[in-house]
C-alpha cells in the first residue's frame, strides 16, 4: 500500500509558529528544521536519501509516544492502538534542548489474537506534535486521532470488559500473559488488556528520542480487587528496550471504571522514583498528587 | 497451538510413542551394582514417568542413558538421590539435534549434520550440510539462527527452513539449481546454551551464558562479539548489558567455532542472519553509518526479497543498512563477515512488529517460515547468479 505523500513544506525559520507557545516549547531554540518525507516500509524509491534515516527513526519514536500517550489518555482497554504506518513528519532538532517533532501516522486496533486480516484492520489517522526533552522522560504530546470505533460500542465493551473482569476467578494464579509459547488464553484477555493500557502510561513517560519499549510479558499479579465502581491492579511487566535490548520490570498499580480516567502508579527497576498521574493530565512535568488514590 | 505440538507436528514421522517436549533430559546413571540395577528397574518400568532407555546396561561400571521427559525431571531427580544413585545430566534439551539428526538421515546424499565447535557449557554445535556435490569448496551460503536465544521464531524458522530444503530439492527448480551451484550450511542455534536457558530457566534470555569473571552477570551478546569494530558504537563493557560485548572478539567460543568454520572453507558468498523481532531486512553496515560499497546492490537485492516475503500474507519489512534502520551495533556477524569478503550479507528481523515480540505464538512459526523462505530463496538466487 503506498501511502500518499504530500511535497516536503518550505522549510520555517524563527519561531513564526502559529501555535501557542507552551513554556516546554520556548526552550527550544528552533534550528535548520529537517524535513523528512516518511517512506513505506519496502517500497521501493531509490531516491530517498540514507540521511533520511535518522529523522525517519526520530518520526517512529514520536508516533510511539503520541501513541501510548493516547491510549492511556482514552483509557480503554477495547480500544487500544498500535502503530501501523508512519506517513509524514518534520523534526526541529536542537541537539543542545532536544526536538520538536510533528508527525502523521495510521493506526490499527490492538488484537493479538488475530493474524493479518484483510479488511479487519480499519486504519485510523492521527497527527501529533512531540517535544522530546534531552536527558528528560516524559515527552510532551498533543495528539488526535480520527475516530476507529463509534464511542457507544466502545463504551459498551468497556463495560464488558469491566463485567468479564468482575467475574473472574482470584487471577493472582497466573503465572505470565502471554505463557512462554505466546499464548494468551481467552478467559484472561481482559487482565491482558488492562495491563496493557496502564502499561501504555508508562511507556509514554519512558520513551525518549532513543528509548522505546513493548510490553512483553505480564508476570505477576499482586492484587486484583473489583469493587462496585472501581478495578484495582497491582501487577508486574516486563518492557522491552530495544536500543539497549534491555528487559525492565514495572511494578504498576491503576485504578479503572469504564468512562472515568485512569489513574496509573508505577515503579519500574531502572528508575529510582515512582510516579503518579491522573487521567486528565497534559503530559506537563510536574507530578499530580492524585486525592483518592 | 503450543509450540511444543508444532515442534512435534512437525518432526513427524521421527515421533515415536509421545511427543517430545523443550526441557526434555538425557541423564547418565552411574550403576555399580546388582541392587542398583534394581532399584533403576524400578523407576524405568514406572508408567506414569515416561522414561525413555536410549543405552541400556550391558555391565556394571557402565552408565545408562535415560532420556526424562521435562514433566518428570523433579520426580527422577529426588528418586535418584533418595537411592544414592548417582547421575549427570548428558545432554540438555536434544529436540532440535535430534531433528536436525532425522533430516540427515533421511537424506544423506544432500545433507550431513556437522559439528563445527562447542559453546561454553560444552554443548555440541551443529550445522547442517546441504551439497550436491563433492570435491574442492564450493561457493557457500552461511543460514545462521538462534544467536539470541529468546528469539525463538529464528530457531524455529531455520529447522522449517531445513525440512523445506529437503524436501523440495529437485521439486523446486530455484533449489534444485541454487543447489547445483552452492553449498547451504545451515546452523540453528548458534547459541545453545542460551536457548537451554531460555526453555528452563528465563524466557528473556538473549545472551551466551560465559562467565565474567569479577561479575556476577552472565554472558556476553554474541552479536556484539565480532571481530568487526568490535567494542564500538552500540555496544557496552558492562557484563550486565544486555548488548555486552565480550572481553575481547570472538572471545565467546560460539561465536569463534564459527568464525573458524568460514575462514577455514574460504568460500563463503553469502551470510545470512535470522534474528526477531521487528520485520526488518538489513546489510551493512551497523558498526557505522558510513555506507558499504555494495550499499546499492545489496539494498536492491533486500527490497526484492522484502517484496517476495510480503506476496506470501502480506507482512511488510522495512530495508536498509543496519545502523540507520535500526539502531548503531558494532561487532556484529554480518558486518564481520561482509569485511571478510562475504558480500551478501543480511540480518532478517523476523515476526513481529511488537505485538507478541519474542513471545510469538506458535501458530504464526509455519506462516513466518514460509514467507521469509520466498526471501530467503531470492537473495539465495542473487547470490547464485552473481557468483564473484
Amino acid at each position: 500500500m503506498q501511502p500518499r505523500r504530500q511535497p516536503p513544506p518550505a522549510p520555517r525559520s524563527g519561531p513564526g509558529n502559529p501555535r501557542p507557545t507552551a513554556p516546554l516549547l520556548a526552550l527550544l531554540l528552533l534550528l535548520a528544521p529537517v524535513v523528512a518525507p516518511a517512506g513505506s516500509r519496502g517500497a521501493e524509491d531509490p531516491a530517498q536519501p540514507q540521511d533520511a534515516g535518522v529523522p525517519r527513526r526520530l518520526l517512529q519514536q514520536a508516533a510511539r509516544a503520541a501513541l501510548h500517550f493516547f491510549n492511556f489518555r482514552a483509557g480503554s482497554p477495547s480500544a487500544l492502538r498500535v502503530l501501523a504506518e508512519v506517513q509524514e513528519g518534520r523534526a526541529w532538532i536542537n541537539p543542545k534542548e532536544g526536538c520538536k517533532v510533528d508527525v502523521v501516522f495510521s493506526t490499527e486496533r490492538y488484537k493479538p489474537e488475530s493474524l493479518l486480516q484483510e479488511g479487519e484492520g480499519r486504519l485510523g489517522k492521527c497527527s501529533a506534535r512531540v517535544v522530546f526533552k534531552n536527558q528528560k522522560p516524559r515527552p510532551a504530546i498533543n495528539v488526535t486521532c480520527t475516530r476507529l470505533i463509534e464511542k457507544k460500542k466502545r463504551q459498551q465493551e468497556d463495560y464488558l470488559l469491566y463485567k468479564q473482569m468482575k467475574q473472574l476467578k482470584n487471577p493472582l494464579e497466573i503465572v505470565s500473559i502471554p505463557d512462554n509459547h505466546g499464548h494468551i488464553d481467552p478467559y484472561l484477555r481482559p487482565i491482558w488488556d488492562l495491563a496493557f493500557l496502564g502499561s501504555s502510561y508508562v511507556m509514554w513517560e519512558m520513551t525518549t528520542q532513543v528509548s522505546h519499549y513493548y510490553l512483553a510479558q505480564l508476570t505477576s499479579v499482586r492484587q486484583w480487587k473489583t469493587n462496585d465502581d472501581t478495578i484495582d491492579f497491582d501487577y508486574t511487566v516486563l518492557l522491552h528496550e530495544l536500543s539497549t535490548q534491555e528487559i525492565i520490570p514495572c511494578h504498576i498499580h491503576l485504578v479503572w471504571y469504564p468512562g472515568k480516567p485512569l489513574k496509573v502508579k508505577y515503579h519500574c527497576q531502572e528508575l529510582q522514583t515512582p510516579e503518579e498521574a491522573s487521567g486528565t493530565e497534559e503530559g506537563s512535568a510536574v507530578p499530580t498528587e492524585l486525592s483518592n488514590f | 497451538m503450543r509450540w511444543t505440538l508444532f515442534i512435534g507436528a512437525l518432526i513427524g514421522s521421527s515421533i515415536c510413542d509421545r511427543e517430545k517436549f523443550f526441557g526434555d533430559q538425557v541423564f547418565r546413571i552411574n550403576v555399580r551394582n546388582g541392587d542398583e540395577i534394581s532399584k533403576l528397574s524400578q523407576l524405568v518400568n514406572s508408567n506414569n514417568l515416561k522414561l525413555d532407555v536410549w543405552k541400556s546396561l550391558s555391565t556394571f561400571n557402565r552408565p545408562m542413558d535415560v532420556l526424562v521427559p521435562s514433566v518428570s525431571l523433579q520426580a527422577v531427580k529426588s528418586f535418584l538421590r533418595s537411592q544414592g544413585l548417582e547421575y549427570a545430566v548428558a545432554i540438555e534439551d536434544l529436540q532440535i539435534y535430534h531433528e536436525m539428526d532425522n533430516i540427515a538421515a533421511d537424506f544423506p546424499d544432500l545433507v550431513r549434520r556437522v559439528k563445527i565447535g562447542h559453546s561454553f557449557e560444552n554443548r555440541p554445535m551443529y550445522v547442517l550440510k546441504f551439497s550436491t556435490g563433492e570435491g574442492a569448496r564450493r561457493p557457500a551460503i552461511w543460514l545462521n539462527a538462534g544467536i539470541h536465544s529468546r528469539e525463538w521464531i529464528s530457531q524455529a524458522t531455520a529447522i522449517w527452513t531445513a525440512r523445506k530444503i529437503v524436501s523440495d530439492y529437485q521439486r523446486d527448480p530455484a533449489i534444485t539449481s541454487i543447489l547445483e551451484k552452492m553449498d547451504i550450511f545451515l546452523l540453528p542455534v548458534a547459541n545453545p546454551d542460551g536457548y537451554v536457558y531460555t526453555q528452563t530457566q528465563n524466557r528473556l534470555w538473549r545472551k551466551t551464558r560465559s562467565l565474567n569473571p569479577g561479575s556476577s552477570c552472565v554472558g556476553a551478546d554474541p552479536n556484539r562479539n565480532w571481530n568487526a569494530s568490535f567494542a564500538g558504537k552500540g555496544a557496552s563493557d558492562n557484563p550486565c548489558s544486555e548488548v555486552y560485548h565480550g572481553p575481547h572478539a570472538n572471545s565467546e567460543v560460539e561465536v569463534k567455532s564459527v568464525v573458524d568454520f568460514i575462514q577455514k572453507h574460504g568460500n563463503f558468498k553469502c551470510f545470512i542472519d535470522l534474528h526477531s523481532y521487528s520485520q526488518l531486512l538489513m546489510y551493512p553496515y551497523g558498526y557505522s553509518a558510513k555506507k558499504a560499497p555494495d550499499a546499492k546492490e545489496l539494498d536492491k537485492v533486500a527490497r526484492r526479497a522484502a517484496k517476495a516475503l510480503a506476496s506470501v500474507s502480506g507482512t511488510e519489512y522495512q530495508v536498509g543498512p543496519t545502523c540507520t534502520t535500526v539502531y548503531p551495533a558494532s561487532g556484529s556477524s554480518i558486518d564481520w563477515a561482509y569485511d571478510n569478503g562475504i558480500k551478501f550479507a543480511f540480518t532478517f528481523e523476523l515476526r513481529d512488529t511488537g505485538t507478541y515480540g519474542f513471545l510469538l505464538p506458535a501458530n504464526q512459526i509455519i506462516p513466518t517460515a514460509e514467507e521469509t523462505w520466498l526471501g530467503l530463496k531470492t537473495i539465495m538466487e542473487h547470490v547464485r547468479d552473481n557468483l564473484y
